[in-house]
């Protein structure tokens, strides 16, 4: 089992971190030597344009990539020298992932969405009680195409939620939804957070988002130029883009 | 049931039809190999069942007479278990109310019931009893064609006297499974029939008092395994009583026959359903790993998830095997069907006291296990790219597909006359390789199945055509029982309603080519003869020389003789002087090993002027005239057999081309499921990986129809060329398959007329055209505007 710990500590560090893609016959560096430490039960905002290397740091938080150099820390454990079998158990256990486009199984139901996490985890909550919990206690057997894009996205964190991890990663939650869906979904994920006590690790291009969080890590070029603390973030209601 | 296999249940029921073409396909493998295999079960265990019940013989050996005093003797040759003396003639049969003289094989039983070797099934009425001495035991398929039985009389010519049976039982033996008249290829038992004497009666007409002219026996289980070395002994023993003929199990026709039948299945159904399952398998790759393809970052959600790449490699692979699995029961429960249809025809050509259709379970299970292997191999590549895609890869999007220029393109002259629509579809047909290929496959073992049908079909036609058209083109014939003189001839030609009629002339033989030897007969012909034309391999008619032999391929190959050399002949009877003689000619015969001569010349050779022991006839159809000839012939007791040809050659293509309708059906079939359910995959396959490509030609003004032709032009493309590429592999089995039964009594010809080629190119066209109008259907009832929209 994953050894837990006290509040307050660093939960995820990055040590010198690098990632180069190979495109054909180019090299692309997406992520340069980068440094940074995540801690429990905070909400970390990274920001940056597209191309900044952020999506390539939240797989590599979430186990999804692998580094080119450089290493990765859970905890204790370096998730750099998981086999494949401990990192998908890290993945099922420890992390969980709302993706921008929410990637829901089309020909499964909200309910069914969740119930392919709850599966899985060895300590999942309830899966209406998680669907309770982003409001859509009302349309369980909704299959996603006759779901909103918000209501999607709600789905989605309803099943990164169920497996009950202490982390979510989430990339571009609200990119593809509208300003009133996405500030109701930010406002979820600071809910969480408060109620749960979750780690969570945020990306985004917007920066009007950053307010909401607890620190704002700015990324360019794949090197992380600006670390920021909030001292009192904002609530998502009050923000504009 | 877990969420994932709730989503397989719903995933297998939206790609219902393309899953359908699949499991049909399967589905025919499966039949035919649990079809094929339980018909080979059900007759190799009759078969063993009933030669231990009859105690069949392992070896047959034909004289002259010799005492059985003598023959007692041979039970102390070395690897001899048991043997038994009878008697065997063949005579003229009078039924009362049939016209026509019909043939009988006289056998003689002991008196009294008891176990033999070639023991009896008595079916109905008993054995003989003590009441009578011309008591007669008839084989029951004659019996009952003839509607005779227990307590009635049959007439027979017995050494040429007429002679009332009655009849006591009707019975069946395992040495007459596939019971074969003379001269014909299937078992006629309207004309043909066994008669079993009693020992001591066949003695006394026969004028055989302690005498024999046939010995069946056993050997030994050590014996068994090299028959022909314990028949060489015997032969030399018996040689001073003149040896006509002898046969090991394998060679005597029954077995023979029905062995092949089943050897001949056991090969075909290994062969048939390896090439549909192989079909199913590379239509399946194509399926899922398109399904896998388009599942990507569902595959990489469920990795981020925290799903292992075994649990969803395992999923993908369920998708197969639900394939798999469906497609083994149907074809579980097609191959028990086929079974029992094809027992059913079996019992048509095949006597058993007890031939039926069991369940197998073992060979069932080996048919689903089959399925399933193959369905795991189909499905292999496509769950194999998800288990190697990692979950970040899989959550960005796909490198675009490649484009450019396919090879077709460097012919300048050729690409610049093409139209937009046929750039598409060429460039389509080159570049998804795979699917391609599976359906150049498939088209190529539909096609190979097609070819092979209606070759069989063809030879079968060429084989009656050949033997009855061709070489023996007599309308009756008669062998006497003895050798004759002109006369003979003259006797026959007087007789009421024959036109024309030619001498033969039968000497039985041994040939010999130096170590290479056989016991045979040689046939001699009037020079010109009209009636027995002997044909080379292009069926054109040789000319039997003045001197010398026109030997049959077979044999020839068997003594490994070419033209022009020269082999020692001893003929069995009379003076058995040996004589050097000359191979003039090969003539080609599909039934038995035959060899001509000019009668004259081999009369001379047995030390007469002119000798012939048979007449072949054309006579007066006219029913009033064959009436007459009908009833002098029954009256002449010198006849052994006679041969009504139109008669045999009717039934025999009756037969044998009804059951060739139907297993060419069953080919055509098979071979439609496997053209439509690969095209119909394709082309939807190919719908669905261009939903936006068909979105925008729709909005650039193209009709469904338009749409739809772009996708029929790459089917026939597809499956022209594997058609024409089958062709040739079709042949190849046909050859196969020829030589599988090929036998020194039977060869199977091949032969193709345009009729083969053309048929399959139409019907391959047929198939893929009745997948389209599905296809065409799916693209009416495309939501394009949505395509539009939808993000890849």
């Amino acid at each position: 089992m994953i050894e837990q710990r006290a509040a307050g500590g660093p939960i995820l560090r990055l040590e010198r971190v690098s990632k180069v893609f190979q495109m054909g016959e180019v090299a692309v560096e997406a992520v340069r030597d980068v440094s940074l430490e995540i801690y429990e039960g905070e909400m970390l905002v990274m920001v940056g344009p597209s191309g900044s290397g952020k999506t390539t740091i939240l797989n590599i938080l979430g186990g999804l990539d692998t580094v080119t150099s450089g290493r990765v820390w859970y905890r204790d454990q370096e998730l750099t020298t998981f086999s494949p079998s401990e990192l998908t158990r890290y993945r099922r256990e420890t992390v969980g992932f709302v993706f921008q486009f929410y990637n829901l199984v089309p020909n499964l139901s909200a309910r069914e969405n969740v119930m392919v996490a709850t599966e899985l985890s060895p300590r999942p909550m309830d899966v209406d009680e998680s669907l309770q919990l982003v409001g859509l206690q009302e349309r369980l057997d909704h299959f996603p195409s006759q779901l909103s894009g918000g209501e999607q996205q709600r789905v989605a964190v309803a099943r990164a939620l169920a497996k009950n991890p202490e982390i979510l990663l989430c990339d571009e939650p609200t990119g593809a939804l509208d300003y009133v869906t996405g500030k109701r979904v930010l406002r979820l994920l600071v809910d969480l957070k408060g109620q749960l006590g979750k780690t969570i690790v945020l990306i985004t291009h917007n920066g009007a988002i950053a307010p909401v969080a607890d620190r704002v890590v700015r990324l360019r070029s794949g090197q992380v130029v600006e670390v920021r603390t909030n001292p009192e973030p904002g609530a998502p209601e009050e923000i504009v883009w | 049931m877990s969420v994932l296999d709730r989503k397989l249940a719903r995933e297998l029921v939206a790609a219902r039809w393309l899953i359908l073409a699949i499991i049909l396909i399967i589905g025919v493998g499966v039949t035919c190999y649990v079809g094929m295999g339980s018909a080979y079960l059900n007759l190799t265990e009759a078969k063993a069942r009933y030669y231990r019940r009859c105690r069949m013989a392992d070896f047959w050996v034909e004289l002259k007479k010799v005492p059985v005093a003598e023959l007692d003797r041979l039970a102390d040759l070395p690897g001899v278990a048991e043997i038994r003396p009878r008697i065997q003639f063949y005579s003229t049969v009078d039924v009362e109310g049939v016209e026509e003289p019909l043939n009988g094989l006289i056998l003689s039983l002991p008196d009294r019931r008891r176990p033999i070797v070639n023991g009896v099934v008595i079916r109905r009425g008993s054995y003989f009893t003590g009441r009578r001495q011309n008591e007669v035991i008839l084989n029951d398929a004659f019996a009952r064609r003839h509607r005779l039985g227990p307590g009635q009389w049959v007439r027979l010519v017995l050494n040429n006297r007429r002679q009332e049976l009655f009849i006591v039982g009707t019975a069946i033996s395992s040495e007459f499974v596939y019971l074969l008249g003379p001269g014909s290829i299937v078992p006629d038992p309207e004309h043909f029939g066994v008669f079993y004497l009693k020992q001591s009666f066949a003695q006394e007409v026969f004028d055989f008092e302690g005498a024999a002219n046939q010995v069946v026996g056993r050997l030994s289980p050590h014996a068994r395994r090299r028959p022909r070395e314990v028949l060489r002994r015997i032969e030399d023993r018996l040689a001073p009583y003149g040896v006509l003929h002898t046969a090991p199990l394998s060679d005597q026709p029954s077995n023979k026959y029905l062995s092949q039948e089943i050897a001949g299945l056991r090969s075909f159904g290994m062969i048939m359903p390896m090439i549909f399952l192989a079909v199913a398998a590379l239509v399946l790759n194509v399926l899922l790993t398109r399904l896998a393809e388009q599942q990507r970052i569902v595959v990489g959600t469920l990795k981020a998830l925290g799903y292992a790449d075994s649990q969803v490699f395992g999923h993908f692979l369920k998708f197969g095997l639900a394939v798999g699995l469906a497609g083994g029961v149907l074809g579980c429960a097609g191959g028990y069907g086929t079974a029992e249809g094809m027992t059913y025809v079996y019992r048509f050509f095949f006597e058993f006291p007890r031939l039926e259709n069991r369940f197998h379970s073992a060979l069932q299970l080996s048919g689903l296990a089959i399925s399933l292997l193959f369905a795991v191999l189909g499905s292999l590549r496509g769950a194999w790219s998800v288990l190697k895609l990692r979950p970040a890869e899989a959550m960005r999007p796909r490198p675009p597909k490649r484009g450019g220029r396919v090879f077709l393109e460097r012919a300048r002259w050729f690409w610049n006359r093409l139209s937009a629509d046929w750039r598409m579809v060429l460039r389509d047909v080159v570049r998804s390789r795979v699917r391609t290929a599976a359906g150049v496959f498939a088209a190529m073992m539909g096609a190979s199945v097609l070819v092979c049908g209606f070759m069989m079909m063809e030879a079968t036609a060429y084989l009656v055509d050949f033997q009855f058209q061709w070489l023996l083109r007599s309308d009756l014939d008669v062998a006497f029982r003895h050798k004759r003189g002109e006369a003979a001839l003259w006797e026959m030609r007087r007789m009421p309603g024959v036109d024309w009629a030619e001498p033969t002339l039968h000497v039985p033989c041994t040939f010999r080519h130096g170590p290479y030897e056989k016991k045979g007969a040689i046939t001699g012909l009037a020079p010109g003869a009209r009636l027995t034309v002997p044909r080379d391999r292009d069926a054109n008619p040789i000319r039997v020389p003045p001197a010398g032999l026109a030997m049959s391929r077979t044999l020839a190959e068997i003594l490994h003789l070419r033209r022009g050399d020269l082999l020692t002949i001893q003929p069995i009877e009379g003076l058995r002087r040996t004589r050097q003689v000359q191979v003039v000619q090969i003539a080609d015969s599909y039934l038995g090993t035959i060899v001509y001569a000019d009668i004259r010349w081999l009369s001379r050779l047995v030390g007469e002027e002119l000798a012939l022991t048979g007449v072949q006839t054309v006579i007066d159809p006219r029913p009033e005239k064959r009436r007459l000839l009908y009833r002098e012939l029954k009256e002449l007791p010198s006849l052994e057999a006679v041969t009504t040809r139109d008669d045999m050659v009717q039934s025999l293509k009756e037969t044998l081309v009804a059951t060739m309708w139907i297993f060419t059906g069953v080919f055509v079939a098979f071979a439609g499921i496997v053209f439509f359910g690969s095209v119909l995959n394709a082309s939807l396959i190919s719908l669905a990986e261009r939903r936006r490509e068909v979105a925008t030609l729709r909005v650039l003004g193209y009709g469904p129809w338009r749409i739809g032709s772009l996708l029929l032009r790459e089917s026939l493309i597809v499956t022209m060329i594997g058609t024409v590429l089958g062709m040739p592999v079709g042949y190849l089995y046909a050859e196969l398959a020829a030589a599988a039964y090929e036998s020194e009594m039977f060869r199977f010809p091949v032969v193709s007329s345009a009729g083969t080629w053309i048929w399959t190119l139409v019907l391959a066209v047929l198939f893929a055209l009745a997948a389209y109008l599905v296809v065409q259907r799916n693209v009416h009832r495309m939501d394009w505007l949505e395509a539009l929209q939808a993000k890849e």
